[in-house]
């Protein structure tokens, strides 16, 4: 029995992330990888040269931790690339980001009318539930939009109808701003730096390795080996054994069919919750068994083809909401990086189904895979059948935790009892069963190997819910440059901290005591009528002050005597109270509503990127 | 959702403090020029009677009158007045703010 001091399962992003930071803090661990590739599902496969991404990874995150150990892994291998996608619907594509003019001119006349009026009333009358994705999505878009733009491509990738879907899904996807945040991120997140840095519009364009994702893991493991640490590969873990509250060791079967066992200190595991709770030896009650095997995962599969044209289409990828065909998105994998294919008169394409294990299409030949996808291709017009020269098909199991109605219950019972072990974190997207992003992913590994080292407490469970790990990232300025052209990309870390930021808001935006206000300006023109009436009175003359009495037509008894300056200074600060407050007023209300509609625009920018 | 921040929705907890010799600077500038400008634009459309209402500051402004010479008269005059109005609105404000803050 081979002993470490931590054993990370899983090397995809969260397990060689926790192994990398355990490694720069001189912590060596073993990492236990069930497949012949790291990456996870952020590995770039390589057939014939031609590499591809499983599902697509745009490197861009809003924590700046993860953008600096990006380029702390990968240098200067970075593309910046621009950001091309679409729908395809009906027959028509459609910008994506939606655009409402494209939206409604792809749509024609009567649907657009129909989509104006159903948005219209669906602001009218909103449901009055958000439970559920369509509830969510209705609330938002009006019914029309939701049934053309997001029912058909949502129920494609998780297989069950919207109204099983969680409104979280949406909702984690499309965080509610604090006025502060939207504030934060409208004006300081978009001002010009000391060196001209501008703030690049990661919707628009997005970081990517050369290679593919992969090449990202690849290096990192390199990393993790100099630090003395070890990955093996195609060796799955099948019983993790314990006792007293603590994990002893781990039993994991090569792929020659050999058993091993790895004793460690530490355990961390990206397995999916259903998998490790399973694995658990001696078997947990059976309260938390039922629990995890109530979790459900979407599988997923990419059938490439290698196509004999230089230019397909110009998108990254495109979404497939017509529902006529099973496809659920196509990818144009040279368009990620023209060095994802090893010849530029080819294109490799990769056509994702979102399955689940028990459908047919999950074990069907790859040959058969290849010819179905070469016909919904050409159904969709985007190639003919000649063209295609080559294909192959890679599953990738377990690739979305799904949001159903029962998983938080699920979850909350099996974290319960996985937090009864000392010596065991999970992390992970299919760690944590949430629908993680690879830099939140990250993250969890992060603070999984700080943990180790005993830092103080970091809770992975709160990565991506907590609006604490959104903070804007600004990069260096750039010009997206034409889509053949790639550009390296140098990121500018040392911002303005979050805190300082925080303070200029708050003074910038410091509200005005209506009340005081109204004291100082009602004192101030109480005491210039009491002066001017006096002054006036002192002068004398055949008629005292005839042009300031007009003010009597506002001030109730005003005359130009001693008794009438005590009238104006009491009605004229009256006046000037009224004056400030309302001024003090309508200034705080000014300067919130400002910031209402910085969030609003923010919001509605997030909404449009739902689907990614 | 949707709810979690709105009990934290506020853009800053702080009550401003006006800085009373900026304000007084402001409204100092506003006020000297104001009347200065005031002044020359009269001057410069001209007619028989020139800024008889303006005329009327000379009752508080003395030395003030709708001539060349008069308007410098009233950009002093008009400073001076500006930058002690805002510089006791400042003081009145911060000092009404801080009791109110006890």
């Amino acid at each position: 029995m081979a002993s470490h001091p931590v054993v990370v399962i899983g090397a995809g992003p969260a397990g060689l992330t926790a192994a990398y930071e355990l490694g720069k803090n001189s912590s060596s661990s073993l990492i236990l990888e069930a497949g012949k590739q790291v990456g996870g599902i952020s590995q770039t496969v390589n057939y014939r040269d031609f590499r591809f991404d499983i599902g697509g990874h745009r490197f861009f995150s809003k924590m700046p931790m993860v953008t600096e150990l990006w380029h702390e892994i990968l240098g200067d291998n970075f593309l910046l690339r621009p950001r091309i996608s679409r729908i395809h619907y009906n027959q028509h594509f459609f910008d994506y980001p939606l655009k409402a003019t494209n939206a409604l001119a792809g749509l024609g006349v009567v649907e657009a009318l129909l989509v104006c009026f159903s948005y219209a009333k669906v602001k009218v009358f909103p449901n009055a539930q958000e439970e559920n994705f369509e509830q969510w999505v209705i609330n938002r878009f009006g019914y029309r939009l939701y049934q053309i733009f997001f029912k058909t491509y949502t129920e494609k990738v998780w297989g069950i109808s919207c109204t099983e879907i969680s409104a979280d899904w949406a909702a984690q996807r499309i965080k509610n701003l604090s006025l502060k945040e939207a504030v934060r991120n409208a004006l300081l997140g978009q001002r010009g730096g000391k060196k001209g840095e501008i703030v690049t519009s990661l919707i628009e364009q997005f970081h990517y390795p050369r290679l593919g994702p992969g090449m990202m893991w690849e290096r990192c493991e390199e990393l993790v080996a100099g630090f003395g640490s070890q990955t093996l590969k195609a060796m799955k873990v099948e019983h993790i054994r314990h006792r007293h509250g603590r994990v002893d060791c781990v039993s994991a079967r090569a792929s020659s069919g050999e058993h091993f066992e790895f004793e460690g200190s530490d355990f961390v595991s990206t397995m999916p919750l259903r998998e490790l709770i399973e694995a658990m030896d001696p078997q947990p009650p059976d309260k938390v068994m039922e629990a995890a095997l109530g979790l459900r995962y979407r599988d997923y599969l990419t059938v490439v083809l290698v196509v004999n044209c230089e230019d397909v289409f110009p998108d990254n990828w495109i979404y497939i909401h017509s529902p006529e065909v099973k496809m659920g998105r196509i990818q144009n994998y040279k368009n990620w990086s023209p060095y994802m294919v090893p010849d530029p008169s080819r294109t490799s394409l990769g056509l994702e189904y979102f399955l689940w294990d028990k459908d047919d299409e999950w074990t069907w030949s790859n040959e058969r895979l290849i010819e179905f996808g070469t016909r919904e291709c050409a159904q969709l017009g985007l190639i003919r059948p000649g063209e295609v020269e080559d294909g192959t098909v890679v599953r990738m199991e377990k690739a979305y935790p799904v949001y159903d109605h029962h998983y938080q219950d699920h979850v909350r019972t099996i974290r319960q009892y996985l937090e009864t072990f000392s010596n065991l974190q999970t992390i992970g997207r299919n760690g944590l069963h949430r629908y993680n992003n690879q830099d939140h992913s990250m993250v969890t590994g992060v603070y999984a190997a700080r943990n180790i080292m005993g830092e103080s407490h970091h809770d992975v469970w709160a990565v991506n819910t907590e609006k604490a790990y959104h903070e804007e990232d600004r990069t260096t300025s750039g010009n997206g440059g034409d889509r053949m052209v790639p550009l390296p990309v140098q990121v500018k870390v040392d911002e303005l901290p979050i805190e300082e930021e925080e303070e200029i808001i708050e003074v910038v935006f410091a509200k005005l005591d209506p009340v005081a206000m109204g004291v100082a300006v009602g004192t101030i023109s109480g005491l210039l009528i009491l002066i001017g009436t006096v002054i006036l009175v002192l002068k004398g003359g055949p008629v005292v002050g005839p042009n300031l009495s007009l003010l009597g037509n506002f001030l109730f008894g005003f005359q130009v005597t001693w008794g009438g300056s005590l009238v104006g200074f009491l009605e004229g600060g009256l006046g000037g109270f009224a004056i400030g407050y309302s001024g003090a007023s309508l200034r705080n209300w000014s300067m919130t509503a400002y910031a209402k509609f910085l969030r609003w625009r923010e919001e509605v920018n997030h909404r449009r990127n739902l689907l990614d | 959702m949707g709810t979690d921040f709105k009990s934290n929705d506020e853009l800053s907890r702080v009550v401003a403090k006006i800085q009373g010799g900026v304000l007084a600077v402001v409204c100092g500038l506003m006020g000297g020029l104001g009347l200065f400008f005031m002044t020359a634009w009269l001057l410069l459309e001209g007619g028989p009677k020139v800024g008889s209402h303006l005329q009327l500051l000379s009752n508080y402004f003395i030395g003030y009158s709708v001539t060349w010479k008069g308007s410098l008269v009233g950009l002093f005059y008009g400073a001076l007045t500006g930058g002690i109005l805002g510089w006791a609105i400042g003081f009145i404000y911060n000092r009404v703010v801080g009791i109110r803050g006890r």
